[in-house]
């Protein structure tokens, strides 16, 4: 190999040391120093333990105003997604992670409710 | 010169690519959030969730843990400055009332002190998923609300002169059979060209059983407690004199018990 060539692939070699280090840094300092801001969130991206919990207290709520449409704005909050499908993955969580048998109840009486209830015009997240 | 020149360019560009990949590309996922991020509407909302969940099952322990999640250093006053606000953007009265409710049992003091929320350490890298504690469901103490069928009676119906108060108030407090002040009792206020009503607990500072309306001098007033079948009528504010002779409105107080069944 000749005298430039080396010369030639050190400074190639350089230069993508120094464009990976500076991608490293800038990953870092938008993954870890400044990254993106959690604020002004919506309900829907909660973690899948606060959305269970939302959607207990929504059933709470329900268990005592037996207000079916109110529920169901609340839980619209959450997505897109059906409310009787929102209330059984909350169903789902709660069983898995060993939730009062009362919560249980309170949550399966809100997603009987939904199930028997007739389909909704789409309601709007408030 | 010029390798250096170069080298600072690749980093540059580097840089920039880690920042367009950190922050657009591949930014830190909105998933997996807390209840502490929501936007202020949606904060509201959840709040009023919680007061109306503790309203309908009573558990206090769970209310503060849901509340530590906010880590707010004292959650009562928001509550109350909520309740005030959604009264008066024309909410359902039941949310004004249950967040009063909650409020008022926080002030009372009474349950264990929540644990901290769990907090995401480095965002992008949440904590392992909360457990669900099941709560063992201690007896629920709630603060005491009136009963169905056992209309409050005026205890007393006292003109109050006292400068400090600053401006006319109509005060209500209203207690329970056993004495034990009752948050959430609705008071309606009527006058010749209008009405309005307020809640007690909502200002728990001075009492979770009290609840005041600001008079207008010259104006006659008929209050009636909503859990009660007896208006009181002709209430305006009297004059006082004060210390140094000068004149103001008085205030009234009115006095709610329910009486023993």
């Amino acid at each position: 190999m000749h005298r430039h060539e080396v010369r030639a692939l050190k400074a190639i070699v350089r230069l993508l040391t120094a464009l990976f280090v500076g991608a490293a840094v800038g990953v870092i300092y938008g993954w870890v120093v400044q990254p993106v801001r959690y604020i002004d969130t919506a309900p829907g991206s909660l973690r899948a333990d606060y959305r269970t919990d939302y959607v207990l207290m929504v059933a709470q709520a329900y268990a005592a105003e037996q207000d079916l449409q109110t529920a169901q704005v609340r839980l619209a909050s959450l997505g897109p997604q059906a409310p009787s499908d929102l209330v059984t993955a909350a169903l789902t969580y709660a069983v898995d992670h060993g939730f009062t048998r009362a919560d249980l109840e309170t949550l399966n009486q809100l997603a009987v409710a939904l199930r028997s209830a007739a389909p909704a015009a789409e309601i709007q997240a408030p | 010169m010029k390798t250096f020149l170069a080298l600072i360019l690749a980093f540059a560009l580097g840089l920039g690519g880690g920042l367009a990949y950190a922050w657009a590309i591949n930014p830190v996922s909105y998933t997996d959030t807390s209840p502490a991020s929501l936007r202020d509407d949606f904060r509201a909302d959840y709040l009023t969730l919680i007061a109306v969940a503790y309203d309908a099952s009573g558990d206090l322990p769970r209310a503060r843990a849901r509340l530590a999640q906010f880590a707010y250093a004292d959650p009562a006053p928001i509550l109350t400055a909520l309740a005030q606000q959604r009264l008066g953007q024309g909410w359902p009265e039941s949310q004004a009332r249950a967040l009063a409710r909650l409020a008022a049992d926080l002030t009372a003091g009474s349950g264990a002190p929540a644990s901290p929320a769990p907090t995401t350490a480095v965002a992008g890298t949440p904590t392992p998923a909360r457990t669900a504690t099941p709560v063992p469901s201690p007896a629920p103490t709630r603060t005491p609300t009136s009963t169905p069928g056992a209309p409050f009676r005026l205890l007393t119906q006292e003109p109050v002169c006292d400068p400090d108060l600053g401006q006319p108030l109509l005060q209500v407090e209203v207690v329970d059979a056993a004495g034990q002040p009752v948050a959430g009792s609705e008071v309606r206020v009527v006058w010749d060209t209008g009405q309005d009503h307020f809640f007690t607990g909502l200002k728990p500072d001075l009492g979770i059983g009290y609840g005041d309306f600001r008079l207008t001098p010259g104006v006659v007033y008929s209050v009636q407690l909503v859990d009660s079948d007896q208006p009181v009528t002709g209430l305006t504010a009297g004059e006082c004199v004060a210390d140094d002779s000068t004149r103001y409105p008085g205030s009234w107080l009115l006095r709610f018990q329910q009486p023993a069944r």
